[in-house]
């Protein structure tokens, strides 16, 4: 997570965390809040959009994605970590990211592990993720953990950055 | 919003009461995820809709937690600078307990339990590796239960999409 991204100063943070809640907020509002003019928020928005360390985005609820939804349905998350043979871990990380059900995926302790972050419709479909991930070429062995229940979750933060330059990914 | 600004279309809808989403409101979450701050008249005229009824369904939306336009910012510009996913196994004490005790820390973003050897699963932020070691000790030494702790360190993230998340119940929080 070292790679090279642009310096951010406390305005910057200022005027995410009160787009945080709606990014629809106006730019005059939050101008009148941090004391700047608008032009001044609307360049930062910009500057960090284009940096890639601002997403203003749709988020959908868990719990709202219907069966009969033209997207993947998901009702379930999952973490499946799998540990892959010394060599194997490009190839692992592609097969990862061709399958639709990983919405996130990184790796860990730089250590031939990888953590994949599943949505999927049913617990029965988290055992048919868990199979088709270790049928994997490459797979020393893999661990499936549903989430039964969430406590806490921060949607407005992330590591968003990450992902640009250094793994190039389609969709 | 002051009560008389309330058109009669605003009320809550049926997507209200079953938690769906219906066709119209994925087009507009579709074009919301081309440009966060579009215009609600610019997307009603792409699909073909009033603005207002385009307004409405966002405000519902967003009113009964189904779907929030939110601005998702890198966790630097937060002033941290790692990222660890850290797991608990625990012993005497409910892991739900243990989670709350977790939630409470700022520095953490999400706590889930979950199914695994790990029944508590949180994503920890950290300004310097000194405070990642520091709060590896803290939790370990300060949340009653706790037992064993696997601590891992996000290094290289090849994909993140919060495109759907469990925002109804748990947020969008301010970090």
């Amino acid at each position: 997570m070292n790679g090279p991204f642009p310096e951010t100063d406390p305005l910057d943070r200022e005027i995410a965390v009160l787009l945080a809640h709606d990014a629809r907020t106006s730019f005059r509002q939050i101008a009148s809040a941090v004391g700047v003019t608008e032009g001044t928020v609307r360049t930062r928005v910009r500057r960090l959009q284009a940096a890639g360390l601002l997403r203003l985005e749709p988020i959908i609820d868990i719990a709202s994605c219907d069966d009969d939804s033209a997207q993947a349905p998901a009702r379930h998350m999952a973490f499946i970590t799998v540990r892959c043979h010394a060599g194997q871990m490009d190839q692992v990380r592609a097969a990862l990211l061709a399958m639709a059900e990983v919405q996130a995926l990184y790796d860990a302790n730089a250590a031939h592990r990888l953590v994949a972050i599943c949505l999927v419709d049913s617990v029965a479909d988290v055992a048919t993720l868990t199979n088709a991930v270790f049928a994997l070429d490459g797979i020393r062995d893999a661990e499936s953990e549903i989430v039964l229940q969430t406590i806490k979750y921060n949607a407005t933060i992330g590591p968003i950055a990450t992902m640009e330059g250094l793994a190039p990914e389609s969709g | 919003m002051p009560p008389e600004s309330r058109a009669p279309d605003a009320r809550p809808t049926r997507r209200n009461r079953s938690g769906a989403l219906d066709a119209i409101d994925r087009q507009i979450i579709a074009a919301l995820r081309e440009d966060g701050r579009a215009q609600s008249t610019a997307i009603g005229e792409a699909l073909g809709l009033s603005g207002n009824l385009v307004a409405n369904r966002i405000r519902a939306m967003d009113a009964a937690g189904t779907m929030r336009v939110v601005a998702v910012a890198d966790f630097r510009i937060h002033g941290y600078r790692m990222l660890a996913r850290i797991r608990f196994q625990v012993h005497g004490r409910s892991p739900l307990d243990v989670a709350h005790d977790l939630a409470a820390r700022p520095d953490v973003l999400a706590v889930h339990l979950t199914s695994g050897r790990y029944p508590v699963s949180c994503l920890y932020a950290f300004a310097s590796a000194r405070d990642m070691v520091k709060a590896a000790h803290d939790v370990s030494a300060g949340i009653a239960g706790v037992e064993d702790v696997d601590v891992e360190l996000l290094n290289t993230v090849y994909r993140y999409r919060p495109a759907i998340g469990p925002i109804a119940r748990h947020g969008p929080e301010a970090p």
